[in-house]
């Protein structure tokens, strides 16, 4: 079980890293250019990249890194963290539902980094759930 | 120990994170358009009062040469002469297109403008197929009367699945031969003339578009508004003299 939890926390560290670099595109305004890249400026630059003044790539990175510590803490014996992890990735698994319909669906432009994201949520559910049923 | 352990990893985690956003965002110039502006707000006045982007001029960049003929408008001996990278399928592009057409109109015989295709393929579909129908009109003298309807339309065409027979509809308009304009799309002379762009473009470190270059030296994203630009062109014009 301790593997899994191994394994959840590099995924949330690789979602971090994912969720920061389009904070910075998103800050930096860089996402206003087209680029080889450029279907994560449609999604960057619509009205639904940020909530309540703040980009929603620093949400994610803020979740991802909440995930990395909790599955740190699972790893050191804290039992209640686990429970946390769990509620953290279902939450955030379900906003990335939501943020696949409106890029396939409302902005109907498709950013690689948000998909990379939505990824990472995914297998981070799978490890968790794996987890709690391996116990 | 033990019981901070965890802790010590989190921080650390958290420092270096925190550490290389600062970084970051040092290192990439901040552009005037932040947060929940559409692309389409981007260029235009949004950004007006805010200062013209205060940089060392960025070095003379020379690249390997491009399409020859390259499209040109303008005197050969203008003091200014701009050199854009463009994707007809890019919103920015569509927006900086009145913008340049702007310039052109205030500056008249100071300004000469040089179209370079730059495609981003494969991140817009029909990115390609527009550079070609330009370039193929290119052939029968009417490249800037294709390259004016293609972005002047570019909300029509965009979301459509085929844009072939649109773009053969403003062959017909400018009155170009549509057969010729065809065979034209589809043949060498014009992937060698996007692939000889794109071969300048990545020599000079394009990345996107629209990258400007004036006399030499690329002008900042930033500083590609009409406010901005003209200052921007006021100033080389200043220190050139003329």
């Amino acid at each position: 079980m301790k593997k899994l939890y191994v394994v959840a926390a590099l995924l949330s560290l690789v979602g971090l890293a994912d969720a920061l670099y389009l904070t910075i595109e998103h800050v930096t305004g860089q996402s206003v250019r087209c680029t080889i890249i450029s279907g994560c400026s449609a999604v960057l630059s619509s009205p639904y990249a940020v909530v309540a003044g703040i980009p929603l790539a620093a949400v994610g990175a803020a979740a991802y890194f909440t995930v990395f510590s909790l599955a740190i803490l699972t790893l050191f014996g804290y039992p209640r963290a686990a429970t946390l992890v769990r509620a953290m990735v279902i939450t955030m698994f379900a906003i990335s539902v939501w943020l696949m319909y409106l890029q396939a669906f409302v902005i109907r432009e498709f950013c690689q980094y948000c998909l990379l994201s939505a990824l990472i949520t995914t297998a981070l559910l799978v490890v968790t759930m794996i987890a709690r049923h391996a116990r | 120990m033990k019981r901070t352990l965890p802790f010590i990893i989190i921080l650390v985690v958290l420092a270096v994170a925190l550490g290389s956003a600062w970084y970051l965002t040092r290192t990439i110039p901040a552009s005037p358009t932040l947060g929940s502006q559409s692309p389409q707000s981007s260029l235009p006045p949004g950004s007006q009062g805010s200062p013209v982007a205060q940089q060392q001029k960025p070095p003379v960049v020379q690249g390997v040469p491009g399409a020859d003929p390259p499209h040109v408008l303008g005197p050969a001996d203008a003091p200014i002469k701009i050199e854009e990278f463009g994707d007809f399928e890019c919103p920015p592009c569509g927006i900086f297109h009145p913008i340049l057409e702007q310039m052109k109109a205030e500056f008249g015989d100071k300004l000469q403008i040089t179209f370079r295709e730059f495609p981003l393929v494969p991140t817009h579909q029909h990115a390609l197929p527009a550079a070609s129908a330009a370039e193929a009109a290119g052939l029968q003298g009417k490249f800037w009367e294709m390259h004016d309807l293609i972005y002047e339309h570019q909300g029509d065409w965009k979301k459509e699945f085929d844009v072939r027979p649109i773009f053969e509809g403003y062959a017909k308009q400018i009155g170009l031969d549509v057969e010729r304009y065809k065979r034209d799309m589809n043949g060498d002379l014009v992937a060698q003339r996007i692939f000889a762009d794109g071969k300048r473009g990545h020599s000079l470190g394009v990345k996107g578009t629209p990258t400007v270059f004036m006399n030499g030296r690329e002008v900042p994203f930033e500083n590609l508004p009409a406010e901005k630009l003209r200052v921007v062109i006021q100033n080389e014009l200043r220190s050139s003299g003329r």
